[in-house]
């Protein structure tokens, strides 16, 4: 076959952006997006209910392989969901980790006194039953996860099907008839679509003497009077730009009182624009995911600014994945990590840690100090 | 049609050719590549290509843009397999051609060339899936040893005939009186998209062309500087030589224990890729803007800075070393005044990372009446009859640039490969 007979097959692409892979500007965006919508938000929110999945496999893998540890991963992933993702797909879900981590081990160290944090479309996230079963017991932590109820009913399946996870969260557990609700005294796990809490009114103050019964709220047991952090890992991205503020807004404002501290963290994709980004919101069109706020937090001074505008004035910060593998993570755990497995795709490293980061910002009104630890957290200029 | 041409028909079309055949080809392979040296030997022209990684559609559309074999002489720098879906399709198509028209074809070996790698990033993996056992990616380790470490490309001209017509946005200086064309950028509908140009280097002994770094003057654009070597001085000395230097091809680049050609024919090669040494580094090694050796992130191999290239190439009669091994955004990215190129050949890397990809063209010198003035890189053939760094030329080239190949167009399969983000 000379080189005339094989044909073009750029040439031949026919139709707009019909699952493209290369494409320029927003054209796959859109096309996913109306993709998506053709299908009904049902359908997709089972698109963003599935991206939990895919997190809990990739924590799964980089726990087997020794990059972290973490006794709950395998109870709390799918059965039969078990691969081994790429070295590179495992170090970022390690520095996801890790960095999150960081900066909630800040806030919990800070001081002795009671505090909460509130993780939002949390799925499968270990991280609770490895604070609880820190030594000592954290006993002044309460963790609230609010998620799909599809998401909080499999993970109260995987509670129940596992003796390790209970054996963490003690006897005093109460799980809803309808099997997608779980309180206990450190830990409750509410089945909220994030989207409806906007319309939710304030919790009316408590008047002194009263018998009625207090006003449903959807997420029974948080306690609006402690500092709380607020968590949101690959969450309020699938969210439109409107609901996902009205998402902060409704713990920032509606929730919580100003003068209580309220800190927040946020990880996420971001930079849209280059090459790397746009594939990326073409591929993961082409799987119905829109990441839909992304163009609005396009970049670290933007994510910063999204937290100043939410009232989160003490101080905001952020950082790409590839900065914090540089710079906050120590020279003798780089090279354990490093020796997990051979990394050979430096460049392309370096591209997919660029276009994720973490966020993190706080208010402490009252100067109580609970996020001052943050202050020598090192955050990324540009 | 032999059995041979009906198995480069089959894998064409991206149909896997049964075990019992994979076995022949590779032992057919085994035998003509034990008799390469080290360092194979590939007389210009010749079109480079670096790392494929198994997406097989876009090795299809880097024939259609650069010529079928073998109609066009190809040189491949390594890496034909791990992280793309079809590692077995392309790494077979391509031992299929070597073994049909074994004069039009090098493969040399890159680090994914590797058990220990491909256990890894997938090629054992998808032998598994493909043929049920590990039969056929032990046929293709064995492959893998025998591979040459590098290439030497001969007898490419500095000159580039002009080609294609010009875009309205190509970027050029203009040719102007006694220049010649260094470099051009083609995209993949043969469209001129950026040429640069070079003061020709007369035989005239009135030799008086200006330095390279002034030669830009008013209302040209600046030219780009030629390879390490051939810097004013080259310039000055001119009229004694107007030839080209060979190219050193390799997968990943040098080495702190291999400052001559020679010393990479003294290694054994017919063995899995060492974790340290000479044969490691060639395949492992990046250059980097430091000064001297660096300690490479990737665990294996080396960094090596502009000093060090410059000083082999001169040591070596070389004009430029070309290499693959890392992912370019645009394709192919010269650096140290051009004394080194990396050429990357896998567009839209893993289906995410939104590059393009090139290959790069060098042409033959006929300048010498079909006699091929050559350098074979052999340690110090230049020294003491130029002096300084006299004469060696870096080579014209040709890049052109390609996109990845569609996936759902007709003909195709319509599975879509799946790439991994953090959700």
């Amino acid at each position: 076959m000379s080189a005339s007979h094989i044909p073009n097959l750029n040439t031949l692409r026919r139709g707009a952006g019909r699952g493209r892979f290369r494409t320029r500007g927003g054209a796959a965006a859109a096309s996913g997006g109306s993709n998506a919508s053709d299908a009904g938000p049902g359908s997709k929110d089972t698109v963003v209910q599935g991206t939990d999945q895919d997190a809990s496999v990739s924590r799964l893998s980089a726990v087997n392989l020794g990059y972290l540890e973490d006794r709950y991963a395998q109870a709390l992933a799918s059965p039969g969901m078990e691969t081994r993702r790429m070295p590179i797909i495992n170090r970022g879900t390690y520095i996801r980790t890790t960095a999150i981590d960081h900066l909630v081990t800040d806030f919990l160290s800070s001081s002795t006194a009671p505090k909460q944090i509130i993780s939002l479309g949390a799925g499968s996230d270990t991280r609770v039953f490895r604070l609880l079963s820190q030594t000592p017991r954290p006993t002044n932590l309460i963790y609230h996860e609010l998620d799909f109820a599809t998401n909080t009913a499999s993970k109260i399946k995987l509670i129940r099907a596992s003796p390790l996870l209970q054996r963490v969260l003690g006897s005093d557990v109460t799980i809803s008839p309808t099997g997608d609700a779980l309180h206990s005294p450190n830990y409750h796990l509410h089945p909220v679509d994030l989207r409806t809490l906007s319309q939710q009114q304030p919790p009316p103050p408590p008047p002194p003497q009263t018998t009625s019964t207090p006003t449903p709220t959807p997420t029974p047991g948080i306690d609006t009077t402690l500092p709380t952090l607020l968590i949101s890992e690959c969450c309020l991205i699938y969210l439109t730009p409107h609901e996902a503020s009205a998402v902060v807004r409704y713990f920032s404002e509606t929730l919580f009182p100003t003068s209580v501290p309220l800190g927040l963290i946020i990880y996420e994709p971001i930079r849209p624009d280059d090459a790397f980004g746009r594939t990326m919101v073409a591929n993961l069109a082409t799987r119905g995911i829109q990441l839909q706020t992304l163009q609005q937090y396009a970049t670290l001074e933007a994510q910063r600014g999204r937290l100043r505008a939410h009232g989160f004035g003490d101080g905001q910060a952020a950082a790409d994945v590839d900065f914090i593998w540089e710079r906050w993570v120590a020279a003798r755990e780089k090279d354990r990590v490093a020796a997990v497995e051979m990394l050979d795709e430096m460049e392309e490293w370096r591209l997919l840690a660029r276009h994720y980061c973490v966020v993190w910002g706080w208010r402490d009104t009252l100067g109580l100090r609970v996020f001052d630890a943050w202050r020598a957290v090192e955050g990324q200029d540009v | 049609m032999s059995d041979l041409d009906r198995a480069i028909a089959q894998l064409r079309a991206c149909r896997l050719i049964p075990e019992a055949q994979v076995r022949e080809l590779c032992y057919k392979a085994r035998e003509l590549l034990i008799e390469e040296g080290n360092v194979v030997c590939v007389d210009a022209p010749v079109t480079i290509c670096g790392d494929i990684h198994g997406q097989f559609h876009d090795l299809m559309e880097l024939f259609r843009v650069g010529g079928d074999v073998p109609d066009t002489n190809y040189l491949f720098m390594g890496d034909f397999v791990d992280r793309g879906f079809y590692s077995l399709e392309s790494f077979l198509l391509l031992l299929c051609l070597k073994v049909r028209y074994p004069d039009r074809i090098t493969l040399i070996r890159g680090n994914h060339e590797s058990r220990q790698i491909t256990t890894v990033y997938g090629f054992y993996d998808e032998c598994i899936r493909k043929y049920g056992s590990a039969n056929v990616w032990r046929y293709c380790c064995e492959v893998f040893d025998y591979l040459a470490l590098g290439a030497l490309v001969l007898g490419a001209s500095s000159e580039l005939e002009p080609s294609g017509p010009m875009m309205d946005t190509t970027q050029s200086s203009m040719p102007i009186d006694d220049t010649e064309l260094e470099t051009e950028v083609l995209n993949s509908r043969g469209e001129v998209t950026m040429s640069t140009y070079r003061p020709r280097q007369r035989s005239s002994s009135r030799n008086i062309s200006p330095p390279r770094d002034i030669s830009a003057g008013p209302g040209q654009a600046p030219m780009r500087s030629g390879a390490a070597g051939t810097g004013a001085s080259g310039d000055a000395r001119g009229s004694l030589s107007n030839r080209t230097g060979a190219v050193l091809c390799v997968h990943g680049g040098l080495s702190p224990v291999i400052d001559t050609v020679d010393k990479i024919r003294l290694i054994d090669r017919k063995q899995e890729v060492p974790h340290e040494g000479a044969m490691c580094d060639l395949l492992w090694s990046d250059p980097d803007e430091i000064d001297g050796w660096g300690l490479s992130p990737r665990g294996a191999g080396f960094l090596f800075g502009g000093d060090i290239v410059k000083h082999f190439n001169y040591k070596n009669d070389l004009s430029l070393v070309a290499r693959a091994h890392q992912l370019v955004m645009e394709g192919y990215k010269e650096m140290f005044d051009g004394g080194i190129v990396t050429v990357w050949s896998a567009p839209n890397y893993c289906y995410r990372c939104g590059n393009v990809a090139a290959i790069l063209e060098l042409g033959e010198d006929t300048s010498s009446g079909g006699t091929v003035t050559r350098s074979n890189g052999d340690y110090g053939r230049s020294n003491g009859l130029l002096g300084a760094t006299a004469g060696v030329r870096s080579p014209g080239r040709r890049y052109r640039v390609f996109e990845a190949a569609a996936q759902d167009t007709r003909g195709m399969p319509a599975k879509k490969p799946v790439a991994d983000y953090f959700l």
